[in-house]
């Protein structure tokens, strides 16, 4: 047989191959022991001696094209008989098999940690203290007099004449204060549940929580108030909202501020969420009433703090547009599990 | 309160300053504008004469009028019952914005009508300031002579129109509910002068008095009273009416409007009795009255010991402070006077008021606090008017008990500290301007600013407080913005803020919500408690019987929890809290609690679903403790014998740390969940404390073994009341260091175990860390262990 023209045929038959048991049969045809390859070598024999080692050249030459050939086109088959695999293999995309549930925190709780974690990150400490409190650490020690509506049993839940549900956690500054034993600097915050006297409704609830900070230095000014405000507003609302201060009272600090931040909803231009004032009014702060110094052990002369509280459902309810206090503590599974992160 | 505009002008010069600038400035100098409300409203109206009225041709009431505006004669329809020939009224042209609309022109059943005649509560005038004998209240204002056809401002001329504020006062600032003084705070913030009516001393004005007059209380401790023999009961002059009527206040007569008006200006409640219902000619002021009396308002109230009353020959004549008698009340045919101007108690008058439920304007006052010279201002004040308004004369000399107290006060502060504690510099310049617009008259000694202050600032006692007042009236607006300069510190979370925050991780990441529930629980939820803490803490004075007491344990409230979410068709209620608990004794203790019910983890195109069991949530509490520090080496779960009645008898178990225990958990009980229609739930709860005392394993790294380990399935038959814990413990004992885990991976009961047995599938796993394990290393080993099972609890290998 022409060697040539066998070359020709084979790369044909294995070029048209249609499957991989053709190309095996290509294979046991051409290059087994008894194969077509095998057989010209066999012939070669009969060939003159000079003529010998040219023909042996030209048959490994075909026999490595037909091996490499086969090589290829199996490569090939293969590679398309895995395609028509992985079609059949097709699956749905669209369906949400596999559901794990991943729980969320209490919103309070997120935005108790988001302040916490915004003031550690300053060097400030957390402290807690109980909510079965004394009048003393509630209101005398905090410079509330003893004739203030707040220590009505009208407004606040008296247990006996001395103790109470604390009513701000501005209880837990007055122990830290004493604490301290004049050991200056303080700088805390102080977040936990507080009660009043409040039917429920959408916008008041007798238990709700807050968070206090207190700094206690030499030369703690009211524009450092400003500064730290500022940053915990850019710390929990992002960056870009101005705050503004306007006087206000409290018994504990003088002079007495309330804050504003600029309208989340709107930016400032004006919204029914502001009134159209473009501020939204978030906490009340000021400096430490110089008699709460005094009371505490710490020279007024020589140092001076401020102080702030924050509402946390205030701050839950602007944050996340929740229109009703209650909802907060309904536990309602809907509601809760929205909450996957601060945001 | 309401600050009329109108009423500040005449002691404040308004001029050039437009409504919303004065808001502007007020709101920023600490008072919170909560409305601006106008008092009567409507654009293009004017005054018209009727000069014809007929009655409608096709209605029962409607009349058909030809109106005089002066520029023309207007057609309009009217309802109003009084409508009629001749005389003057308020017209509404077509146009007009009026509270409930706008005025079109119509045709009302055939007859053309250009305009509306009106009655004052269409302009928005609310009805109880009206005169009761207005006719406004039963059809349209009718106008006197005085008004003139075509008069553009008739609302003006009537004494309305006014814009009052509605103004937010801290409780530091009682003056500004007096027009006087609140006239020099607006003054000051508008830095406008400030000019009030100067008031003549009136106490020596009249003859010798016999009249008699003491105190047995030492709520009050200052007491002016004059007589006044002849006065004549009239109408109040206009601008007193119009006062009282921006102010919500009815116009009665001038001697009880004088009362009224006195007040207002100065903050002294003022009350004026009939001269005629006190023969006796005496008062005492008495705590200890006990009985019913009946006051102006014709309401009988119970007064009780401590209450302040008014007396007059022991017999009450008045609730101090709050409200006067009605048998001694001013009549129309009133012609001599008591006036009474004393200082009573704050908070005795806030008690009895709150209790009674009358909270007045004298009330209001008394309770926010006066300023110490108000009592005679006011009757300076009053006896000038009664003269003027009232004909008053017949003067007797003021009876005057006890004293005003009053010591003025001066406060000193320095530039120094003030730029100090405010971060931001003022020139002596600047605070001393606004020393000088709040009338504090400021005086230099060296580096000291002193400022006298007036009697109505009591809220000013401190240099701090000249603070606030400098940086209130300059602004806050360009107070710089800067961070404390101090030593560092270190700001970190205490030990239980971690541990509470580790919890809240695993958990949330097992799939738990967390919960946050009231601490106010009724009394029932009191006697529901696990790991009893002490008797609950009641409170003196609840809101209701639900939230009475304050709770001892977290079960109650998580199980109400439950409760509603399986009402609102939640399913799959895995939830958690923590919170501190409390008792009697001062007691109290952080908890966690736990709830799992339905499915934990659900995906079930894949078949997988963890439905909520006793053994999910041991296995969950083990594995968050182990989490947090307290290895399964730590913790034992051992049965629970107390709770039986609220948690499932053979379902539940403590958990110990160490020999401590710490918390109770298990299916919550059978009757339970029938009683409330629940579905079956597992609970926890774990006192916190135990954790944050004793400290959390320290993590250590494990060196990882070099060498292959060489693992054996063993399938054990039992007896079934043999615990898995025991055999687990049994294998390890006998396997020494070479068993480095025993785990069981199944528990089958059923075809091919005989009744009262059951096979347990065990996971050995040896290993050693000196060399590879080769065959003849285990299998003695294990062979050992089997007969060791074999032996002390009759297991057998499973064919």
């Amino acid at each position: 047989m022409d060697v040539n023209l066998m070359e020709e045929e084979a790369l044909k038959a294995i070029e048209e191959a249609k499957d991989l048991a053709t190309l095996e049969n290509l294979r046991i045809k051409y290059l087994s022991k008894k194969g077509l390859v095998q057989g010209l070598l066999a012939e070669m024999k009969n060939l003159p001696k000079e003529e010998k080692p040219q023909f042996g050249q030209v048959v490994n030459k075909v026999k490595e094209k037909i091996t490499s050939a086969l090589e290829a086109k199996s490569l090939k088959l293969n590679d398309l008989a895995l395609d028509a695999q992985l079609e059949k293999e097709k699956i749905d995309l669209s369906l949400d098999a596999y559901t794990p549930y991943i729980g969320t925190m209490h919103p309070l709780n997120l935005v108790v940690q988001a302040l916490e974690d915004c003031f550690i990150g300053m060097g400030y400490k957390v402290a807690e203290g109980p909510e079965v409190e004394l009048d003393y650490y509630n209101f005398e020690k905090a410079n509330i007099p003893k004739d203030h509506p707040s220590r009505d049993m009208q407004d606040s839940f008296f247990i006996d004449v001395n103790t109470l549900l604390r009513t701000h956690t501005t209880a837990i500054q007055m122990r830290e204060l004493e604490k301290a034993h004049g050991q200056m600097p303080i700088k805390l915050v102080c977040p936990g549940k507080v009660y009043r006297r409040d039917d429920d409704d959408a916008t008041h609830s007798h238990q709700f929580m807050q968070c206090e900070g207190l700094v206690v230095g030499e030369n703690i000014t009211l524009a450092d108030l400003k500064g730290t405000l500022q940053f915990m507003v850019d710390s929990l609302f992002g960056e870009g909202k101005k705050i503004r201060f306007r006087p206000s009272y409290f018994p504990f600090t003088e002079p007495s501020v309330e804050v504003d931040m600029t309208c989340h909803v709107c930016g400032g231009r004006g919204c029914p969420a502001c009134k159209d004032t473009g501020w939204i009014e978030i906490l009340g702060s000021g400096m430490v009433h110089p008699n709460v110094l005094a009371i505490n052990g710490i020279d007024p002369k020589k140092y001076s703090g401020f102080a702030f509280g924050v509402g946390i459902e205030r701050v839950a309810m602007l944050k996340y547009g929740i229109k009703d206090i209650r909802d907060l503590y309904t536990n309602d599974m809907r509601f809760l599990k929205d909450f996957k992160r601060f945001d | 309160m309401n600050l009329s505009l109108n009423w500040l002008s005449n002691f404040v010069d308004l001029s050039n300053l437009d409504e919303q600038t004065i808001i502007d400035k007020i709101i920023k100098a600490g008072f919170e504008v909560e409305e601006v409300k106008k008092l009567g409203e409507g654009t293009n109206l004017t005054v018209g004469k009727v000069i014809e009225c007929h009655n409608h041709p096709d209605s029962d009431h409607l009349h058909v009028t030809k109106v005089d505006i002066g520029d023309e004669v207007l057609d309009i329809v009217c309802g109003a019952p009084n409508c009629r020939e001749g005389i003057k009224v308020i017209v509404a042209k077509v146009g007009a914005k009026l509270p409930g609309g706008i005025i079109n022109k119509s045709i009302i059943r055939g007859e053309v009508s250009n305009g509306m005649l009106c009655s004052l509560l269409e302009l928005g005038i609310p009805k109880e300031i009206l005169d009761d004998n207005s006719p406004s209240l039963n059809g349209i204002e009718e106008l006197d002579d005085s008004f003139t056809i075509g008069d553009n401002e008739v609302l003006k001329h009537l004494g309305y129109g006014d814009t009052l504020l509605d103004l937010s006062i801290y409780a530091n600032r009682p003056d500004c509910l007096a027009m006087f003084s609140c006239a020099k705070e607006m003054a000051a913030i508008l830095n406008r002068p400030c000019t009030l009516p100067k008031l003549e001393p009136a106490n020596d004005l009249g003859e010798e008095s016999d009249f008699k007059l003491s105190s047995e209380s030492h709520n009050c401790p200052h007491f002016i009273a004059k007589v006044v023999n002849h006065v004549s009961i009239k109408k109040s002059p206009k601008w007193i009416s119009d006062i009282l009527r921006s102010n919500g206040i009815k116009s009665i007569n001038n001697v009880v409007d004088i009362s009224n008006l006195v007040m207002l200006e100065t903050g002294q409640p003022m009350h004026f009795y009939d001269l005629r219902s006190n023969p006796h000619k005496e008062i005492t002021v008495k705590d200890d009255y006990e009985g019913d009396y009946t006051a102006l308002d014709g309401i009988t109230y119970h007064i009780q010991k401590g209450d302040l009353v008014i007396t007059s020959a022991n017999e009450p004549i008045g609730i101090a402070g709050i409200m006067g008698g009605d048998n001694t009340k001013i009549l129309d045919d009133t012609s001599g006077i008591i006036i009474e101007s004393a200082l009573f108690d704050a908070g005795q008058i806030r008690r009895t008021s709150n209790r009674l439920g009358l909270q007045t304007e004298a009330a209001l006052r008394y309770a926010k606090g006066l300023d110490p010279l108000a009592q005679q201002k006011a009757v300076d004040r009053a006896v000038e008017l009664l003269i003027k308004y009232a004909d008053a004369s017949g003067l007797e000399k003021s009876v005057i008990y006890g004293s005003d107290n009053y010591q003025a006060i001066t406060v000193s502060e320095t530039l120094e500290h003030l730029n100090a504690l405010l971060g931001k510099t003022f020139s002596q310049e600047e605070v001393l301007d606004i020393l000088r617009r709040l009338d504090f008259n400021p005086e230099l000694r060296g580096e000291e600013i002193i400022s006298h202050i007036p009697s109505y600032r009591s809220d000013i006692a401190i240099r701090e407080d000249i603070d606030e007042e400098i940086i209130r009236l300059s602004g806050f607006d360009d107070l710089p913005s800067t961070l404390p300069l101090m030593p560092q510190t270190v700001g970190k979370l205490s030990t239980r803020q971690s541990l509470r925050r580790e919890i809240e991780d695993t958990l949330t990441n097992a799939g738990l919500n967390e919960v946050l529930t009231y601490t106010l629980v009724d009394e029932k939820a009191t006697m529901q408690t696990l790991l009893p803490l002490g008797e609950a803490i009641s409170l003196l004075s609840p809101l209701s019987d639900a939230r009475k007491f304050i709770r001892t344990g977290l079960f109650p409230s998580i199980l109400e929890t439950l409760r509603y979410n399986l009402d609102h068709n939640n399913e799959n209620i895995n939830i958690f809290e923590m919170s501190a608990v409390y008792a009697q004794g001062d007691k109290s203790e952080e908890r966690l609690a736990i709830l799992l019910s339905g499915k934990l983890q659900s995906s079930p195109l894949l078949h997988q679903n963890i439905e909520a069991s006793f053994y999910v949530l041991k296995g969950l509490i083990l594995e968050v403790l182990d989490h947090i520090g307290y290895g399964k080496g730590r913790i034992s779960i051992v049965e629970n014998t107390e709770a039986t009645k609220i948690l499932h008898p053979y379902q539940s178990a403590l958990i110990k740390l160490g020999k401590e225990t710490i918390g109770i958990f298990g299916a919550i009980h059978p009757r339970i969940i029938k009683e409330q229609k629940l579905v079956p739930a597992y609970y926890l709860e774990l006192n916190m404390e135990a954790l944050i005392t004793a400290s959390p394993t320290k993590i250590k790294a494990q060196e990882i073994n070099r060498y292959p380990s060489v693992s054996r399935d063993i399938s054990l038959v039992v007896k079934e009341d043999i615990k898995a814990k025991d055999i687990i413990k049994t294998i390890e004992k006998c396997g020494g260091k070479l068993v480095s885990s025993v785990k069981v991976f199944d528990v089958y009961k059923g075809e091919h175990i005989p009744e009262g047995y059951l096979s347990l599938s065990l996971n050995i796993i040896y290993e050693s860390k000196e060399k590879t394990l080769k065959i003849e290393d285990v299998t003695p080993l294990h062979e050992a262990i089997l007969n060791k099972l074999n032996e002390e609890y009759g297991a057998n290998l499973r064919d």
